[in-house]
């Protein structure tokens, strides 16, 4: 078993199975929590599953059924996987996002009160918009961060921080003061002709919400992973990641690919931010940033931040995401165990490194070992 | 007037005590970013352990208040191994890691505050209740004109931040501990070859920047909130770093840069009461010390040296 | 008592892939002089490591006067009075040179009459005094960064006195000193050792050896080969054992044919991040055909000028030109391409990306050209090609050709890829720092050939080495650099390395 493990583990797909083994890791864990806390984890699990419509629930309401739940879970996806390709952009280039809720609010909120509120753009107009708002205001904020990096050596974990929480006030000053619903205490819907999911489509007998953003976020992946495999910029941008200083020895201009990728990274996450605020929820609460941009991380880090790896690592956890509500009302736990668990698995997929890094060890003792008693033999 | 130096001074100190923790780590050689989380574990465990003792030792005892913050200090202190662990035992980067256990601090704490809710009071709420600490006002000091606001209405716990600084810069700077410790963020290599535990240094430090954090967090909910909920993650773990990077890593002047940040929010805020304005550009004003980070971070970032050694783990079999 | 203050039996050590230490045994006299002399590889500092208590052996015994001792720690070896100076020095430069040398055991006070403090005073007081003892001429309230090498080093010696040692190691002590500077050192040796001191010294270094040490212990390869009386052994005997066979001492090398100017540097001046000015305006010209060494004592600059050359560092004035043209404030990639490689000094950090194949490393320079990339995309069948054929020609070795990740791979290897890739680029000018160190000689005479090659060839060679061995035997021209400036340029038939290291050390023409 050991030595299986390790093998696997120093191998030619050892990502693959950090990856594979940190989740079983998060799943004895959430289990071993769920049992102290006298529920059924197998029950538990099944209802995530259910939750998301890859298991039929015991009975649904009027005009829903398993696809509605499945497309509900697509709709959550979407943005999910393109804030994990955000983050991956800028993580291969070495660069730490985690203003990704922030990139979104400020593209969702500039998305919505421009296009969202604008009643007479028709739809063909309209969406093309929006995800351009989204790919601008993303992409500029992340320029931004890039730019702050390279000129003043602001590392970017803390100003993406400090930027996070000045839009989250930003907006949540104008949606409070100039957009409010009074009944919801939050930002007014936006028009349908605007909105990146079309809703109470029939599918099979049963109302579905289909949303425009998962397709783009699976192209978005696919272009992500020609971009740095492929091209010489993804090259230079790997580079100037592994080793800045080489890149910058062998003629990359640094700080150039320093801003670009934060770019890139910031326009992902705004169209994470469209397909989240004018697709998902088509609304805002104010001064709240969602916790999708740390969840991001999550699913970048157990995809081994590749980009198809990240396809499904996002759907991993979205399941629990997504899940948790009827979870949470069929076993009677806190739903607020979905990020709990999502926090497991991101603790365990950043000791990846370290299980490997044992398993090589180990090979090699045993390798040793068997070489010692050959001597012996001889 | 007398507010602004009043509130400041509230809002600078467990900010300091967070940042003299954090500069604990990177002195020692590990890049902290995990502050925010420690603090929030803090005043997570500090909450709980309050809410527990409420009940039997009568509501307003204020001896409660110091019992949480030692649990504070204790269960950030526990939190940060996994911190310590993650960077000094599985050479994890140390940025990841940082975020990691900010990430999972907030999950945890908002799982089990609604879980403990549930069992305690049989309502699943995400806050804790806990009120705010007594004040009281320094005779004579407090009459002074223009800073006298300093020394009055000061909470309790203010004294005892003052305390722990001094004693932290004293262990820092004039002990053998503190001689090793500055030596591991510097070079490691020396203090191994003087006959020196690097890792185990290093864990010390990591320990204590995780249990001053967590005294941090438990002020803040004693007197900014008066409760422990997710509202405690404001990113003020962040600023600590930020006054951390302004201080060119030195307990004293990262100790001004927290006045600065302090009173800049207090005044902020009274000159949004004095101008007589609607509520809601409160969040206007709110947003004013994340943008003086900012700009000082524009202004200072490029001059400073952080520790060499910062941020690359040990390995005692490569040299 | 035992005859012998140190003993190490039967002592072998493996490394994942090698056997550093293949039963070897040595034992050495109180008070005297013991060499260890090998190659780079052969296995000296590993058996010293273990003496100090950095590694275990994996099997064998250590004894001290007779007793056999376990180390765990370099703790242990330190209180069985056993100290050492390691190659890289291990110390906190932003420390003084007291607070370096107490590190750890500092003299405490009680202020206020009960709380411990750390007493400077006392310290500062106590080193002064063992300074001038040895004559080390050290100042212990310096700060470490501002010093230079060499008083790094005695601030080394001095840490040991302080903490007692009787058994002192020394590794490779003179590799980054002047010849001046050497002398000095072994002076202070000599003076240990008439104070009762046992003295290791472990070095690849024959001549000094024959100056200092009393018996000399010759390794290969791991294996120890022979122990030796210095005074009744001569250079070459001592030359062939280490080597294992008959060398010759000097390098076949070619008269230079002098062509027209490649490099003219003129009143450069380069300022570090601090503003500091680190090449103060240094002028100079570099012919085809013609190595041109700069030498100097560590950190006085050269390495800013083959930094400002290559564009990796900002000019501040001055002008550089290249075949006529001016490059000054022509880009990094701009420079690489009107025909300038550069072998960097730092060849992890700088030369190579560690965690990208070698196929991609190797295309470094040619990845944005066609046919390695069409209209930005990459055609990885031509870095697969190219890689192939640079792999042959230079022979690099490694585990899986060109797909081996480059932090597999031996450090000669890794040099051997990256002076290929430099050279294959076919440059007018080719900047060498620090070309050959930590490399076995099999793989410095490879490289040795190599730049004569090219400069036969008609490249201009710019060559920074701190090894003054390694500059003698290739440079056609010398120039010796001190606080980033110039001080003396001159053909190397002309200056004998002592003169040399006198501009090394500062002084400058009368």
């Amino acid at each position: 078993m050991k030595k299986f493990l390790a093998k696997r583990l120093s191998g030619r797909h050892s990502s693959l199975w950090a990856s594979f083994l940190a989740i079983i890791l998060t799943l004895i864990t959430a289990s071993a929590l769920l049992l102290i806390m006298g529920k059924n984890p197998l029950v538990a699990f099944q209802s995530f599953l259910q939750g998301c419509g890859f298991l039929p629930k015991a009975n649904y309401g009027g005009g829903s059924g398993m696809l509605s739940d499945l497309f509900d879970f697509l709709n959550y996806l979407a943005p999910l996987m393109l804030a994990a390709l955000a983050f991956i952009a800028g993580f291969k280039t070495g660069l730490f996002n985690i203003g990704i809720s922030g990139q979104m609010l400020i593209s969702g909120f500039l998305a919505t009160v421009l296009v969202g509120y604008n009643k007479e753009l028709s739809a063909v107009v309209a969406k093309p918009l929006v995800i351009l708002i989204g790919i601008l205001a993303g992409g500029l904020v992340g320029a931004l961060v890039g730019f702050l990096k390279f000129r003043f050596n602001i590392h970017e974990v803390v100003s993406t921080i400090m930027i996070n929480y000045i839009i989250s006030y930003l907006t949540g000053f104008f949606i409070n003061n100039n957009f409010v619903n009074i009944m919801t205490r939050t930002s007014n819907v936006c028009s349908p002709a605007s909105r990146l999911t079309w809703t109470n489509v029939q599918i099979g007998g049963v109302n579905c919400k289909v949303p425009l953003g998962i397709v783009i976020a699976v192209l978005i992946a696919f272009v992500v992973k020609f971009l740095f495999d492929k091209t010489s910029f993804g090259f230079e941008l790997k580079a100037v990641g592994l080793n800045a200083q080489c890149a910058k020895y062998f003629g990359v201009g640094v700080g150039k690919s320093i801003v670009f990728s934060m770019a890139i990274s910031g326009a992902l996450a705004g169209l994470a931010g469209v397909t989240y605020y004018l697709g998902y929820t088509n609304t805002i609460i104010p001064k709240t940033l969602v916790g999708m941009g740390y969840d991001s991380i999550s699913v970048a880090l157990l995809g081994n931040s590749s980009p198809i790896g990240a396809i499904f690592a996002s759907v991993i956890v979205c399941i629990f995401q997504q899940g948790a509500n009827y979870m949470s009302s069929r076993v009677g736990v806190a739903k607020e165990i979905a990020s709990l668990i999502t926090g497991i698995m991101l603790l365990y997929a950043s000791c990846g490194n370290y299980m490997k890094m044992i398993a090589n060890s180990y090979l090699r003792k045993e390798m040793d070992k068997s070489s010692d008693r050959k001597e012996e033999e001889r | 007037m007398e507010k602004v130096f009043t509130d400041g001074l509230s809002f600078a100190l467990p900010l300091l005590i967070m940042a003299v923790g954090a500069i604990y780590s990177e002195k020692s050689g590990v890049t902290n970013l995990a502050v925010e989380g420690f603090q929030g574990v803090g005043a997570f465990v500090g909450a709980l352990i309050a809410i527990l003792l409420i009940p039997l030792m009568g509501n307003g005892n204020q001896a409660i208040i110091y019992i949480a913050m030692l649990a504070a200090a204790i269960g950030a202190g526990l939190y940060a191994c996994l911190h310590a662990l993650l960077c000094i035992k599985f050479h994890a980067d140390q940025v990841i890691s940082g975020v990691v256990i900010n990430i999972l601090a907030v999950a945890l704490t908002t799982f089990f505050t609604s879980a403990a809710n549930t069992a305690i009071t049989g309502t699943a709420s995400n806050k804790f209740i806990l009120g705010v600490s007594n004040r009281f006002t320094v005779p004579g000091l407090s009459k002074i004109p223009w800073i006298g606001g300093l020394f009055t209405n000061m909470y309790p716990f203010e004294i005892i931040i003052i305390v722990l600084v001094i004693f932290f810069w004293y262990l820092m700077n004039k002990t053998r501990y503190g001689m090793s410790l500055k030596a591991c963020g510097e070079n490691p290599q020396a203090v191994d070859a003087a006959g020196g535990d690097v890792e185990k240094t290093r864990w010390i430090a990591v320990i204590i920047s995780g249990a001053l954090s967590g005294i941090g967090g438990m002020c803040f909910a004693y007197s900014l909130l008066a409760n422990f909920s997710p509202s405690i993650y404001q990113g003020y773990g962040y600023l600590a770093i930020a006054a951390m990077i302004f201080g060119n890593w030195n307990i004293g002047s990262t100790a001004l840069v927290c006045l600065i940040f302090g009173l800049a929010k207090s005044g902020g805020y009274q000159l949004c009461i004095a101008m007589k304005l609607p509520s809601n550009y409160s969040d206007l004003f709110l947003m004013l010390p994340y943008v003086l980070t900012m700009l000082l971070l524009i202004f200072f970032s490029k001059k400073n040296h952080p520790p060499k050694a910062a941020g690359q783990p040990w390995d005692k079999g490569k040299r | 008592m035992s005859e012998y203050i140190v003993e190490m039996r039967h002592i072998t050590k493996r490394f994942p892939g090698i056997v550093a230490n293949d039963d070897v045994s040595i034992s050495i006299r109180k008070g005297e002089v013991y060499a260890l002399l090998g190659e780079n590889g052969a296995g000296k500092s590993t058996m010293m490591s273990m003496l100090f208590g950095m590694y275990e052996p994996d099997s064998g015994e250590i004894l001290i006067n007779g007793k056999p001792v376990v180390f765990h720690s370099s703790t242990d070896a330190t209180a069985q009075s056993i100290g050492m100076v390691h190659q890289h020095f291990k110390l906190v430069d932003t420390y003084t040179v007291a607070e370096n040398i107490v590190l750890g055991i500092e003299p405490m006070e009680r202020k206020f009459g009960f709380l411990p403090w750390v007493d400077m005073k006392k310290a500062n007081k106590e080193i002064a005094e063992l300074s001038k003892k040895y004559g080390l001429e050290v100042n212990p309230t310096d700060l470490i960064g501002d010093l230079q090498v060499s008083v790094r080093q005695r601030v080394e010696i001095l840490k040991m006195l302080y903490r007692k040692a009787e058994i002192m190691i020394f590794d490779e002590p003179t590799a980054v000193l002047t010849p001046q500077e050497i002398d000095f050192l072994l002076d202070i040796i000599d003076g240990l050792r008439k104070d009762g001191k046992t003295i290791i010294l472990i070095t690849h270094k024959i001549m000094e050896i024959k100056r200092i040490a009393d018996r000399c212990a010759i390794l290969r390869r791991g294996k120890l080969i022979d122990v030796k009386n210095v005074a009744e052994t001569s250079v070459q005997e001592m030359a062939d054992l280490m080597v294992g066979h008959k060398v010759s001492f000097n390098q076949q090398k070619a008269e230079a044919r002098f062509r027209e100017t490649i490099l003219d540097v003129d009143h450069l001046t380069v300022k570090n991040e601090d503003n500091f000015e680190v090449v103060k305006d240094v002028s100079f010209k570099v012919r085809g055909g013609e190595i041109f060494a700069v030498t100097g004592v560590s950190g006085n600059g050269q390495t800013e000028i083959a930094d400002a050359v290559a564009g990796l560092m900002k000019i501040a004035s001055g002008t550089v030109k290249l075949d006529g043209k001016d490059i000054t404030n022509a880009s990094v990639r701009e420079r690489a391409l009107s025909g300038i490689s550069y072998i960097p000094e730092d060849r992890h950090g700088t030369g190579m990306v560690l965690d990208f194949t070698l196929r991609d490393n190797l295309a470094l320079r040619e990845y944005f050209k066609e046919p390695f990339s069409h209209k930005g995309i990459l055609n990885q069948e031509q870095f697969q090609k190219y890689a192939e054929e640079l792999i042959g020609r230079y022979d690099i070795r490694s585990g899986q050709g060109p797909a081996t990740i480059v932090r597999s791979m031996s450090g000669g290897n890794q040099q051997k890829a990256i002076v290929g890739r430099e050279i294959e680029e076919k440059s007018k000018l080719i900047i060498f720092v620090q070309p050959t160190r930590g490399l076995d000689i099999g793989a410095i005479e490879n490289i040795h050939r190599q730049i004569l090659q090219e400069r036969d060839n008609g490249a201009a060679i710019l060559l920074i080495s701190l090894e003054l061995d390694e500059i003698m035997e290739l440079a056609d021209t010398i120039g010796v650099i001190y606080r980033g400036e110039l001080l003396k340029i001159a053909p190397a038939g002309e200056m004998s390395s002592h003169e040399v290291g006198r501009y090394m050390m500062g002084v400058k023409d009368a």
